[in-house]
């Protein structure tokens, strides 16, 4: 241990006994930071199918699935969002996500609002027809527009805000049709006891078919869930870097290596 | 003079009570109100009148009791003797570092959640009980974050508001706490020396109040969820969660999962060393789950690491812990004093200090002059010197502030402020839930407490 180690092994219990409360005991894990364009491109190049690994990672019941089941659900899933997504332009006679949520009748706000970033939250539905989107992560990442690398991902004129819009409006098409809809009709046994059972819906299905419903009404070719690394990115690019490597595994891939230069030149442009 | 003396001590009590509402270092506050209350009434003896001198020996010096004597006993045998409760505390820390590196404590989590599903009344009823179980082992705010990081996103992922989900979370480790030998080690010192009353047991004060006082707690954040629950509309989500200790999916094996309560169970049952409950628990889950498969000397640095984080875990309360026994102890010097001024104001039966503490529990919120962890301390000096209770009713009487209002509901809880950042409620959106929370738990405690606590005999009470 070297003597400035030592130095700052000890100076949480010298804050401690000074009597200065420290409220973040969590050091988080750290990443190689990698270029946005990089990263997005990577992502981009995996199926929307291929992303069960990671889609059901932030599931609370994923660890009583195996990946047959995980994929199989993935791809329905996605099917349902997209086959919504044409039944709802068709009803609305419009792709547009803003005019769709006008003809639905939902109250759309844009707060600003700071976020920290062990949690992006960048939209939001609330029961019965409230969606916020919430401008701070999407304001940050439109400075990254201005990389030629990111808008050839991402094509031109991308508005970002438009498809957390599509996404959150299939929250309210789920309610709507939550007696047919099969991300509402699928259930799962937990556990059973005689005739006492337990029967649960699955969250990631939901959100798996939204990000289908909204990939095909903003006729991207690339899984909504690469905006979880590019809305990230304008908070914390090692955080950002972090969320690729996960994505990268969980679709059994192999991150690209970060490079020493790109990570400085990446962190002071954002 | 010694009304005049009195009166001054009473301003610099309320003095310390605003303070520490305005969120000041507790060390500091701690050590200045002790200096106070040591020149006061001890330069007051020069000036008193000669019947109050007489009628109180704390104040008079002579062969068998120096100056230097009573301020060794403030200023070195207090904090010495606090020694004790620290170093439960930091086994405590090293416990709670184990159930995490180990897996158990999210092993838990996450069993749990798979028998509630997406019903979120049941998985917040299931999830109550759990944390609450935990937390009668795991102490500190390194280990609340750790569950928190795992059981908030769950929450928030069946639709929970995420007011509600902090405030049910954030109430069921409170529920814990009431068991915690931890907490109750470092709570019982602000009343009695370790040696003293060795009757006052864990187990002896869980059997006849802590149970009591866990399930209350318990029972009335879970219920007041489900009220919000129902009030409240469901929410979807689109959150990047990046990555961190809740995205390992480390499973431990399923018969480790009882050792979160070993410790508590063999306190209680047996009245078994609290420290070696934890070194027993800690080494077996170290070894059943396979974290002592390295070298004698890696497993060495294991549990050496694991200590040390544990350790910096306890570290923002060592400063305070370490000066309130001071406090303490100089606080019977100030109470002829009190005596003279609030003798005749203090509750002197059980039935009215219950019915006061349940009145003022907002004064435990912000520091304030009801929680031992914040300018209660002050508070149980002044009213343990002028009137006589039993040491588990007075106990009782200020855990509820301290526990249910402090750590349960307090946004001034270290683990609290974490969780309002972590989870972006605003400060006055979780103080609506938690202060009806304290308000209905804290009541119904009082009521217990009265019932189960109440004219306890002889025994009881302190020479």
């Amino acid at each position: 241990m070297t003597k400035e180690e030592f130095r700052e092994a000890l100076k949480p219990i010298g804050a401690g006994l000074l009597g200065r409360p420290s409220q973040q005991r969590y050091e988080r894990p750290h990443f190689p930071i990698r270029p946005i364009g990089d990263m997005l491109s990577d992502l981009a190049e995996i199926e929307p199918w291929e992303w069960y690994g990671y889609a059901f990672s932030r599931e609370p019941l994923n660890g009583k699935f195996h990946d047959d089941q995980r994929r199989e659900w993935m791809e329905k899933s996605l099917a349902c969002g997209k086959e919504y997504a044409g039944i709802v332009c068709r009803e609305y006679g419009t792709q547009d996500p803003e005019e769709l949520a006008k003809a639905m009748g939902m109250n759309v706000s844009y707060p600003e609002f700071p976020e920290k970033t062990d949690r992006v939250l960048f939209a939001e539905f609330r029961v019965p027809d409230k969606i916020c989107i919430y401008m701070d992560a999407v304001n940050k990442a439109a400075r990254l527009f201005l990389k030629p690398e990111v808008t050839q991902v991402l094509t031109e004129g991308l508005d970002v805000s438009r498809l957390l819009l599509a996404h959150e409006l299939f929250h309210f098409v789920e309610e709507r049709y939550k007696h047919e809809i099969f991300t509402k009709t699928e259930k799962i046994r937990l556990w059973s006891l005689g005739f006492i059972h337990n029967d649960s819906n699955v969250i990631a299905f939901s959100e798996i078919a939204a990000m289908g419903f909204a990939q095909e009404i903003m006729k991207i070719g690339y899984s909504p869930y690469l905006m979880d690394v590019f809305l990230v990115y304008g908070y914390s690019p090692e955080e950002a870097s972090g969320l690729y490597e996960e994505m990268m595994q969980a679709a059994k891939r192999v991150p690209r290596p970060a490079s020493q230069e790109s990570s400085v030149g990446e962190e002071t442009t954002v | 003079m010694e009304y005049i003396i009195g009166i001054i001590l009473l301003i610099s009590f309320f003095g310390l009570a605003y303070y520490c509402i305005k969120g000041h270092n507790l060390m500091i506050g701690f050590l200045l109100i002790t200096l106070l209350w040591t020149i006061l009434p001890l330069g007051g003896t020069l000036f008193v009148s000669e019947s109050f001198l007489a009628s109180n020996p704390i104040l008079q010096f002579g062969k068998d009791n120096t100056l230097i004597a009573a301020l060794n006993k403030i200023y070195q045998s207090a904090p010495e003797g606090w020694g004790t409760t620290l170093v439960n505390v930091c086994w405590g820390a090293w416990f709670g570092r184990v159930l995490m590196d180990t897996g158990i404590a999210s092993t838990l989590i996450r069993k749990t959640v798979e028998l509630g599903g997406d019903k979120p009344f049941v998985t917040v009823a299931l999830l109550n009980v759990v944390t609450a179980l935990i937390f009668t082992a795991m102490t500190g705010a390194g280990p609340v974050i750790a569950i928190g990081v795992i059981v908030l996103p769950i929450l928030m992922s069946l639709g929970i508001p995420k007011s509600v989900a902090l405030f049910t979370f954030m109430g069921s480790v409170a529920a814990g706490i009431y068991i915690n030998p931890v907490n109750f080690t470092q709570y019982r010192a602000f009343f009695l020396k370790p040696d003293e009353m060795p009757d006052f047991t864990l187990g002896w004060y869980a059997a006849h109040w802590g149970y009591a006082a866990l399930i209350i707690m318990l029972v009335i954040t879970t219920v007041l969820a489900a009220f919000y629950l129902k009030r409240a509309k469901t929410v979807h989500a689109w959150a990047a969660q990046t990555r961190g200790a809740a995205s390992e999916q480390k499973n431990a094996p399923f018969y480790t999962l009882i050792l979160p309560v070993v410790p508590v169970v063999l306190k209680i049952w047996l009245d078994f060393s609290v420290i070696g409950g934890f070194v027993i628990a800690g080494f077996l889950a170290l070894f059943l789950c396979g974290r002592m498969k390295g070298s004698f000397k890696e497993n060495c640095q294991l549990v050496n690491k694991l200590y040390y984080d544990g350790v910096v875990d306890t570290a923002p309360l060592v400063g305070f812990l370490l000066t309130l026994p001071m406090f303490n102890s100089v606080a019977a010097l100030a109470s002829p004093y009190f005596k003279v001024i609030l003798g005749n104001v203090m509750p002197r039966s059980e039935i009215v200090v219950c019915i006061v503490f349940a009145l003022l529990l907002c004064m435990g919120l912000f520091r304030g002059p009801m929680t031992l962890v914040g300018c209660g301390a002050a508070t149980l000096g002044v009213l343990s010197n002028v009137a006589s209770f039993s040491v588990p009713f007075l106990y009782a009487v200020f855990a509820i502030p301290t526990i249910t209002v402090n750590i349960g509901s307090c946004i001034t809880q270290s683990w609290v402020a974490w969780g309002l950042a972590y989870s972006k409620v605003e400060s006055r959106d979780f103080l609506k839930l938690s202060i009806p929370n304290a308000y209905f738990a804290g009541v119904l405690q009082y009521v217990a407490t009265f019932i189960m606590l109440g004219g306890l005999g002889a025994a009881w009470f302190l020479s």
